[in-house]
């Protein structure tokens, strides 16, 4: 195993050809040019949750541990954002009770996939990074289809920006807000001061 | 014949035939039920029960957790006598895949359907790959069927623990049963296991602390093993849950050597584990039924069962109707229907013309009225098929206000020969076993009672394991039965693999045949295959190049079923009212449903659910979720 101080992930979390939901799987597969492994690495993470940690355990052992992942996604949070919304903020880490645990890991070996999910099983199994990111986007259109809606297209150029500068700017990623699942309203505030 | 309730009988070369003398042979109105089937009690009778007796509640779960996708399930309980009176199955999605489906090139299906479920995505692809490839002719090359089966029974080694360690192993963990059944904690302390040369655990107890969910380590051992099966179908058929590599006529993945000896590794795993987990299943049910006899009844009902059959043999199969009978009875998994426990065929032209799906308590509007010409009144041979058959049925969704007299699920009602048939991997065993039909091969013997199953060395010595036919059918023995076919499967997968690696040595690389989609005349095409859970039809109808009907039938939409138009309750409902309730907990506060929900887990559900308990003390709302295949369409 090789010494690496520092790595990082950008990582989409959605489905294909689920028109808004599909802006982090099209981000990381536009982004995948820009990887420089092993330090700065990009990669669909839109599959099995319980997969995505056995990765992160993977990659801690055959390389060295990641130390930030950015997670990018569009996920409904039915909370008065608009659509296009950005959210960036860094998870808090909590998890919920056992029981949702366990809901957790079912939805995640039947095929569940979004990012709540994700994060909540990848840290249950003790392998998500300490510095996990989340840049998110709300959604507007959930139907079958390669086009997202003009909301969330507009707002695709400023979450490419958001993780890049996060994935290799340590001091803005650092002054992001700790924050739970969604960011909250505050974390836009926080997102304008760390930039 | 094999037909009791349906009007058809065989002549003497055994050609089915219409009986004589019913203007409308297949009319639900003059039928009857068949013989011997619970009925459910008149809704009305229901409700002047709870209105007269306080000890009868309504405990409704929604939705039921540990399960894949979404179900609801409604019972009346008799806290008093410890029943059910009233069981009711709900499934609270409609999926919509035939109505997309229309209009479409057949080859999307194979893309679309597999979407179904995010478990076994692989398999709606296969079964919808076998339905264009009978419709259009176009037969897979030896290699392309070996792998097919390879894959399938990677997909059960997947699906299988991950249900009896992950969604049905924490009904009978240590943290649930000191929950509802204190006394048997004790008892399990001082029990011993009688395999734990196998599986390690030298008491009972041992082994339910280690069935805990998050913490137990046959919980995060299925986890494990989730991945290695994963990978080792990955290797063959580049990525799951939805592989692209599915097509008629074969597979397009490219299969050499290297390919299937990384494959064997992972394969090998399944070995020990095989053994173990079905020793683990043996201790598990016996130790229940010797704690109480009762837990016989938990999950109950009658063994009726249905299966289409999987793994062809590749000289065998040639994708046509006309012979389906033929290569169907050369199948690793003989296909058959069994009604009270006795095998009455195992051809799949007889199975598929016992075949019909009905609306009475489902969102959707009959197809069958006046007017409306039945498209198909034979199968492709010649046989006779009912208005009610997935080649004539027509999906027409009716979303509507929920009511237990009349509609309340987005389930239809499958049927076979008007019974109401349960779907599963041990259907799959019990006809293997009984038909004796499977090839002869170095590992897997069928005895005419059981099916011996040997395991090869691995960590732990070469071990034959062996699963009867049980001579009660309930929710221990569906879970006892699904251990077995770990192993079964692992040892499948073997035989396939060895019969592979001789066409590689023998530079048989072709995996697929050429195809051409015809844009002429009408064709139609069925995928007999099988999911984890049991029985998958796919029947497709091509119109001059596009799909004019297409008609899922999963494992779900037989045991989820509503009650039918003769008030026969679907399986999960027939075995909830079967269900004694055996929690030593009379406190309505303290009352969790365990034993429902362990007959209701049993069947491994897969459909996203959803499920609340309502006691005296109120509504207990979990969140169940698991796979989606069970709901119609």
């Amino acid at each position: 195993m090789t010494t690496h101080a520092v790595r990082t992930v950008i990582g989409g979390v959605g489905y294909r050809n689920l028109r808004d939901h599909s802006l982090g799987i099209v981000m990381s597969d536009e982004l995948e040019a820009l990887a420089q492994p092993p330090a700065f690495l990009v990669e669909d993470l839109c599959y099995g949750p319980v997969a995505v940690a056995q990765w992160f355990l993977d990659e801690a052992r055959d390389v060295a541990p990641i130390t930030r992942a950015v997670f990018i996604t569009a996920i409904a949070r039915e909370d008065g954002r608009p659509p296009g919304t950005i959210s960036a903020y860094r998870w808090d880490h909590a998890l919920p009770s056992d029981d949702e645990i366990q809901r957790c890991v079912v939805d995640a070996v039947t095929g569940v996939i979004f990012l709540d999910n994700t994060l909540i099983v990848v840290e249950w199994m003790g392998a998500l990074p300490p510095e996990t990111i989340v840049i998110e986007v709300e959604p507007l259109e959930h139907a079958f289809g390669d086009e997202m809606s003009r909301a969330v297209a507009g707002a695709y150029p400023e979450v490419r920006r958001l993780a890049l500068h996060f994935a290799t700017d340590d001091a803005a990623a650092r002054a992001l807000a700790v924050r739970p699942f969604g960011g909250g309203w505050s974390a836009l505030a926080s997102l304008q001061a760390a930039l | 014949m094999c037909f009791k309730n349906l009007p058809i009988d065989f002549d003497a070369q055994g050609k089915a035939f219409l009986k004589d003398g019913a203007a409308n042979p297949y009319s639900t109105a003059v039928a009857s039920p068949p013989p011997g089937v619970p009925k459910q009690l008149d809704h009305d009778k229901v409700l002047e029960l709870v209105k007269r007796n306080g000890h009868i509640k309504d405990v409704d779960y929604d939705p039921v957790t540990r399960v894949a996708g979404a179900l609801a399930f409604h019972t009346v309980t008799d806290v008093k006598e410890r029943k059910v009176i009233e069981a009711r199955s709900v499934a609270t999605l409609f999926r919509g895949y035939e109505v997309i489906m229309i209009g479409r090139d057949p080859r999307d299906a194979i893309h679309i359907t597999s979407r179904a479920c995010g478990v076994c995505g692989g398999v709606h692809s296969t079964c919808s790959a076998l339905a264009i490839e009978m419709a259009i002719g176009c037969q897979p090359p030896p290699l392309g069927v070996l792998v097919r089966n390879l894959a399938l029974s990677l997909e059960f080694l997947y699906d299988n623990p991950l249900h009896l360690h992950l969604l049905a192993g924490p009904d009978y963990s240590e943290v649930i049963v000191k929950g509802t059944n204190p006394g048997m904690i004790e008892r399990a302390k001082v029990t011993e296991a009688a395999h734990v040369n196998v599986h390690g655990f030298r008491t009972m107890h041992d082994l339910m602390v280690d069935l805990n969910p998050l913490t137990g380590s046959l919980y995060l051992e299925a986890l494990h093993m989730t991945r290695v099966a994963r990978e080792a179908y990955v290797l063959i058929c580049g990525k799951y849950p939805h592989p692209q590599t599915i097509v008629p006529g074969g597979m397009s993945s490219t299969i050499d050597l290297t390919v299937m000896n990384e494959m064997y590794v992972r394969l090998s795993q399944f070995f020990d584990y095989g053994k173990k987990i079905a020793g683990i299943w043996e201790d598990l049910t016996n130790f229940f039924y010797a704690c109480d006899p009762e837990y016989k009844k938990v999950g109950a009902r009658r063994a009726n069962m249905i299966d289409t059959g999987i793994f062809d043999l590749p000289d065998a199969y040639d994708t046509t109707y006309k012979n389906a009978n033929e290569w169907g009875n050369k199948r690793w998994a003989t296909p058959g229907a069994i009604v009270d426990g006795k095998l009455v065929t195992t051809d799949l032209h007889t199975i598929n013309m016992g075949l019909e799906e009905f609306v009475e308590h489902s969102y959707y509007d009959e197809w069958t009225g006046s007017g409306q010409q039945q498209h198909f009144p034979t199968d492709p041979s010649g046989n006779p098929l009912s208005p009610y058959h997935p080649w004539n049925k027509v999906t027409k969704p009716k979303p509507g206000a929920q009511s237990w007299k009349e509609k309340y699920t987005w389930d239809t009602a499958p049927r076979w020969d008007h019974y109401g048939m349960e779907a599963g991997c041990y259907a799959r065993l019990w006809n293997t076993a009984v038909a004796r039909k499977m090839p002869d091969n170095p590992f897997i013997e069928a005895t005419g009672h059981s099916l011996k199953i040997r395991l090869p060395r691995g960590k732990l010595p070469e071990t034959e394991i062996e699963w009867h036919v049980p001579d009660v059918w309930n929710a221990f023995e569906r879970n006892r039965a699904r251990a077995y076919c770990v192993g079964w499967s692992a040892m499948i997968a073997m035989n396939n693999w060895m019969a592979a690696m001789e066409r590689l040595k023998d530079g048989d690389t072709k995996t697929s045949t050429k195809f051409e989609i015809p844009k002429r005349g009408e064709q139609m095409g069925v995928g007999f295959w099988g999911a984890g859970r049991g029985y998958l039809t796919h029947h497709l109808v091509l119109d001059r190049g596009a799909v004019s009907n297409y008609q899922i039938v999963t494992p779900s939409t037989w045991n989820a079923s509503p009650t039918d138009k003769w008030g026969q309750p679907g399986p999960y409902e027939e075995a909830v009212m079967n269900t004694p309730l055996l929690e030593e907990s009379t406190d309505p506060e303290k009352f969790r449903g365990i034993d429902i929900l362990r007959a209701i887990r049993s069947f491994d559900p897969c459909m996203p659910c959803t499920t609340h308990i309502q006691s005296e003390a109120g509504m207990i709302t979990r969140e169940v979720n698991t796979c989606a295949c069970g709901l119609d369409d």
